[in-house]
Order: structure tokens, then C-alpha cells, then sequence
């Protein structure tokens, strides 16, 4: 087969900018889909085994663009991940790369973190309270200006001087419930905004 | 008036995409029932033997998700081409799902058909 410098300068310069969009993701992975591309355009540019210019910017054009491509490919594999296992840290891993890839992926980053974060903190409230029964809890203080205040505290170090725990021993079952609540729906709130990221993508004819 | 004529149009066309995206995966599962393929020859199958219109790229991350649920697997395979490619099978889990949304959809199918046969008796 042949093929043209240019031809093959469009071809690299195609599947560098996916390859730089895909960054993060697992380096076998990422040789796969770039190899798997890149065969993909040879069979369409060459369908006689000489590769054009033109032939090239044709099927490139019939891909899409790398940028787009390497969004379908986070948000498919986030879907099919956490399906497979609902496991936090795949689908935090597969929002990281999607938030570097366009916004809404970063604000829905953004809330996925705040929700296992304040999920795994209450979980850990209500395991420790029976080691530190005085000082681990829901507390609430009322400051000067008459605001309340919540704070969760693990119960490291000695009890605070103002506020009062609130919930006293009730910390362990609500703490379990609510934290194992917010875990579990901020998984299927990540999930549910891929899949209407998903759909939301419209097919440009090709 | 001509605003929502377009705004009817444009509903109409997402329906449209919808429906086709809907269909994909189970189009996808289906062009591999008789044996392996490489992505560009389950895109040509779809061309030839429906009208489900693919923006090409669309094709391999679904493939790649169809992979992670192990539905198909893969295997690269040298070609005369000059280039290896990466063929793609379905696995005995894959099988068993495609018979499951052929079954679904032959349900869905006649059902649609129904309700839709008054439309056909013309005015």
C-alpha cells in the first residue's frame, strides 16, 4: 500500500488529538481504540490500496470528530463499568476524564463528588461513635448572630467548646442509612446523566 | 406559523435519531450473529441491509461497551491489507441476549403494528 505524506500527516494528526482527549484512560486500552481507528480509516481511504489525500479527509470526515469520538468512548464505558460493577471509584474515575472533556461532565463531576463524600462521612460518624461516644456526631451551634451551624464530626480530639450533638446515639442507624442512601443515589444520579448524555447526542447523518 | 412548523420538525428528527440509537446495539448484536466482523464490515452490513443510518465513528465506542459488559469479544487479525484488524464475536453471553431483544422487539413490533393498522385503511 501506498500513501502520501500528507495523507499520513492528516491520519497522525487525527489520532494524536484522540489520543491526547483519551489521556488518563488505560494505556492498552487507548493503543487499542487508537489501532482499531486507524485500520478503520486505511479500509476506507484505500479501498484499491492507494491511499489519497482526498480519500483520507473523506473518511475522517465520516468519523466525526476526535473529540467527540473520545466523549462517546468515556461516557459508553462509563455506563458499561459501573453496570458491571457500581463500584464509586470506576464511575469517579470514568467523571474525572469525562469533566476534562467538556462541562457538563465537570459540574456532574463535581456533584458526585460532594454526595460520596458527604455519604462516606456519615458512614464513618456512625461507625466511630461507639469509640468515641462524647465527641462523634451531628453537631449543631448557634453562633452570635443567632446562625445555626451543622457540623459532622468524627470524634477526633477533644469535644468542641460550643454546640451540641444532636442526634446522640440515633447517629449510628440514621448515619448508616443516609450516608449508605446518598452513596447509592449519587451512583445512579452519575449514571443516569450519562445516559442522558448519551441520548442527548444527536447522530449527524453520515 | 413557520416557527412551528420548523420547531415539528425538529421534534420529528429526534424522534427519528432516537429511535435509530435505540436500535443500535441490538443492530450491532445482530450483524454478528452468523460469524466475527471488523467494525467497517458490521458498518457496511447495517448500510446494505437496513436503512439505519451510522455516523461511523458511533460504532466502535458501542463496540467497546458491548465488549465491557462481555457481550462480544475481540481479536485482532492480520490482514493482506497491510494492517491487522480487530475482529469482533459474540460470546455465548452476547447470544443469549440478542435472542432475548430479538424476542422483545418481535413482541414490541406487532404490538406498534396494531395500533398502527388503522392509519393504513387510508381516508
Amino acid at each position: 500500500m501506498s500513501m502520501g505524506s500528507d495523507a499520513q500527516q492528516k491520519i497522525e494528526s487525527y489520532l494524536g488529538r484522540l489520543r491526547a482527549q483519551l489521556r488518563g484512560a488505560d494505556d492498552e486500552e487507548v493503543r487499542e481504540i487508537v489501532e482499531e481507528l486507524r485500520s478503520h480509516i486505511m479500509d476506507k481511504a484505500a479501498p484499491s490500496g492507494e491511499v489519497s489525500s482526498a480519500g483520507v479527509d473523506a473518511s475522517l470526515a465520516a468519523l466525526g470528530s476526535p473529540e467527540d469520538l473520545a466523549r462517546q468512548y468515556i461516557t459508553d464505558n462509563l455506563l458499561a463499568r459501573a453496570e458491571v460493577s457500581r463500584s464509586p471509584v470506576r464511575i469517579l474515575e470514568s467523571l474525572f476524564r469525562w469533566a476534562s472533556l467538556s462541562v457538563a461532565g465537570f459540574f456532574v463531576l463535581v456533584v458526585a463528588i460532594v454526595g460520596y463524600v458527604l455519604g462516606v462521612v456519615l458512614i464513618l460518624c456512625a461507625v466511630l461513635k461507639p469509640f468515641h461516644p462524647h465527641t462523634a456526631g451531628l453537631w449543631v451551634s448557634r453562633d452570635s448572630t443567632g446562625d445555626l451551624s451543622f457540623f459532622l464530626r468524627l470524634g477526633f480530639g477533644s469535644a468542641p467548646m460550643v454546640g451540641r450533638d444532636v442526634l446522640g446515639w440515633w447517629i449510628i442507624p440514621i448515619g448508616l442509612v443516609v450516608g449508605f442512601g446518598l452513596v447509592m443515589l449519587t451512583t445512579r444520579f452519575a449514571l443516569w446523566c450519562a445516559r442522558l448524555y448519551r441520548r442527548s447526542r444527536v447522530l449527524p447523518r453520515g | 406559523m413557520k416557527a412551528h412548523e420548523a420547531s415539528e420538525q425538529i421534534t420529528g428528527d429526534k424522534w427519528e435519531v432516537q429511535l435509530r440509537k435505540g436500535c443500535l446495539e441490538l443492530a450491532i448484536l445482530a450483524a454478528l450473529w452468523d460469524g466475527k466482523l471488523y467494525g467497517l464490515e458490521i458498518l457496511r452490513r447495517m448500510e446494505s441491509d437496513s436503512d439505519l443510518i451510522v455516523t461511523e465513528g458511533t460504532i466502535y465506542p458501542l463496540l467497546s461497551r458491548l465488549k465491557a459488559l462481555g457481550l462480544v469479544r475481540s481479536e485482532w487479525v492480520e490482514s493482506d491489507a497491510g494492517h491487522p484488524r480487530k475482529y469482533y464475536a459474540l460470546t455465548p453471553a452476547g447470544r443469549h441476549r440478542l435472542r432475548e431483544m430479538a424476542g422483545m422487539w418481535a413482541r414490541f413490533s406487532s404490538s406498534m403494528s396494531k395500533l398502527l393498522a388503522p392509519l393504513g385503511k387510508g381516508k
